[in-house]
């Protein structure tokens, strides 16, 4: 991307959307990537030679991918309240989650995610127990299994210390006028830590593209943070890279070429290997912003007392 | 240039007697030799391009592929392109694209050329699907088709040489006249360094013609010399 006046940076030059340029300096463009690569590390006297444009593409995007599944920080959040089948779909450029929260009361809880089960398929039976297929010989399915709906509806279980935990609502010992623990009387222990959270719970079915709740959540608020893989829908134009990272990814696009090219030589591919770690590992300390204000903040804790 | 090659020609052919050659066939093998020498230009830049790579070149004046792009550019063309329903026409007398350009909101974007056999994967695949950044374009003919098509197109190509033809009056002995200022008048467009490889391409052609051994013979001779030289 060309170098931009003040004016154009600030207020777009008073054109819409006025925040269109904010921080674009941190970054630079795929197409600028793929223009720098086809004139500084192609040509007759570089070791990538006679290579099409749209495998340079392909690389520089490929790179740009990995970058954003581990290596950058830029984590996407979005919030959606649940409807009542507790059922949230996965954002559109979505590619993993990082953290699920419930958004109430002003706080943000984090939730578990559930190791049991959460949802099942079911099939359409006839009154004889025999399967019901359609005209493609395909076996029927029913929206909801008994045990989506079980969960939906609040009346299935949870081994988590939530509302829907079976000690749920059990009476518990009345001591000076207080009820405590309303769980099942007598003492508990070896508590399962894995399992110890009181906040509601969801299961993520990647393949269905949904994120499934307990009944308890349905109505409220979720905040979702994922990480997208910066291929922007699919619109060339807006994908970027962080310049922490420029020269890594022309790293990496020449050892992915030499790489896969026929006839280079075992140590010239090393090397481009080598060069690409290195400078991802360069590339991932820069960003990782360690601050010596930052670390002095976290050591004043060292004097602390622990009781 | 064109009149002191014919000149030499037949200066060397007249030598002995050997014979005579008529203004037409020295116009056939004029274009035949200054064709042939232009092809030859590619080859000898990949040639000269491997010496670099081999670390057998040198800078300045011993920059020889500097020299041989100077000679090819001299027929760097750019062409605007006609569109005909979805396709651009490309120049009649290009011998090799450089660059399809296509202007989208003025910015001229750089298409790229694919083979047939890679476009049907290229628009499938989400990574490579061409795009207004980076378009891409297929050649049917004489014609291309660009992917996304959304600008006027323009062609940067190296074209063939013009025909050179030697144009004469004749005088009363039938002896042709050089007249350089007839309409059809046509001089080499190769630089004047190429006038000794010219002369002895024609050479070769008018002894062949001549049925005389020994004019073909000079003419090779000639040519191994310089073959060596530019080694």
């Amino acid at each position: 991307m060309a170098y931009i006046s003040q004016y154009e940076y600030y207020e777009n030059n008073g054109s819409n959307p006025e925040d269109k340029n904010w921080g674009s300096y941190q970054y630079v463009s795929l197409k600028d990537i793929v223009t720098n690569f086809m004139l500084m590390y192609q040509g007759n006297h570089s070791l990538v030679n006679n290579e099409e444009r749209y495998k340079i593409i392909f690389h520089a995007k490929r790179a740009i991918q990995e970058l954003n599944y581990d290596a950058f920080k830029e984590i996407k959040a979005l919030e959606i309240s649940l409807p009542d089948t507790v059922r949230y779909v996965l954002p559109s450029d979505y590619v993993n989650w990082v953290r699920v929260s419930m958004f109430e009361n002003g706080v943000l809880f984090p939730l578990t995610e559930n190791i049991q089960a959460t949802t099942a398929q079911a099939y359409l039976k006839d009154n004889s127990g025999a399967l019901l297929f359609d005209e493609n010989g395909e076996v029927l399915n029913p929206e909801f299994s008994d045990f989506d709906l079980a969960r939906i509806k609040g009346t299935k279980k949870s081994i988590y210390l939530n509302e829907s935990s079976p000690f749920n609502g059990n009476e518990g010992y009345c001591c000076d006028g207080a009820w405590y623990f309303d769980y099942a009387i007598g003492a508990r222990y070896g508590l399962n830590t894995e399992t110890a959270n009181a906040n509601p719970t969801f299961r993520i079915d990647s393949k269905a593209g949904v994120i499934n709740f307990d009944s308890t959540m349905a109505g409220r608020s979720v905040i979702l943070e994922y990480v997208s893989d910066g291929m922007e829908g699919g619109n060339n134009s807006l994908i970027t890279v962080n310049k922490l990272f420029e020269e890594y990814v022309y790293a990496y696009i020449q050892y992915a070429i030499l790489n896969s090219k026929l006839g280079v030589q075992e140590y010239i591919v090393s090397r481009a290997r080598k060069q690409k770690s290195a400078l991802l590992r360069n590339a991932k300390i820069r960003i990782s912003n360690i601050h010596p204000g930052r670390l002095l903040m976290n050591l004043r804790g060292q004097s602390k007392w622990i009781k | 240039m064109i009149d002191d090659v014919r000149t030499t020609v037949l200066a060397v052919l007249n030598k002995n007697n050997y014979g005579y050659l008529s203004p037409m066939d020295f116009n056939l093998y004029a274009k035949q030799a200054q064709l042939e020498i232009f092809e030859n230009l590619f080859y000898q830049y990949n040639t000269q391009i491997n010496s670099e790579n081999a670390r057998r070149s040198g800078t300045d004046y011993a920059d020889i592929s500097k020299g041989i792009l100077e000679d090819i550019d001299l027929f760097s063309e750019s062409s605007t392109l006609t569109s005909n329903y979805g396709t651009h026409v490309l120049p009649n007398n290009y011998y090799y694209i450089n660059r399809i350009t296509i202007s989208i909101n003025n910015i001229n974007v750089e298409v790229e050329r694919v083979s047939q056999g890679k476009i049907t994967a290229l628009e499938i695949s989400p990574l490579t699907a061409p795009s207004d950044e980076f378009p891409v374009y297929t050649q049917d003919g004489g014609v291309i088709k660009i992917t996304p098509n959304s600008g006027q197109a323009t062609a940067r190509y190296i074209r063939y040489p013009s025909t050179p033809k030697w144009t004469y009056t004749a005088v009363g002995s039938n002896v042709p006249i050089f007249n350089p200022s007839a309409g059809d008048y046509e001089d080499f467009e190769l630089p004047l360094s190429y006038q000794n490889e010219l002369v002895n391409k024609i050479l070769k052609y008018a002894g062949v013609e001549i049925r005389e051994t020994m004019v073909v013979d000079f003419a090779n001779k000639q040519e191994q010399q310089n073959n060596i030289e530019q080694q």
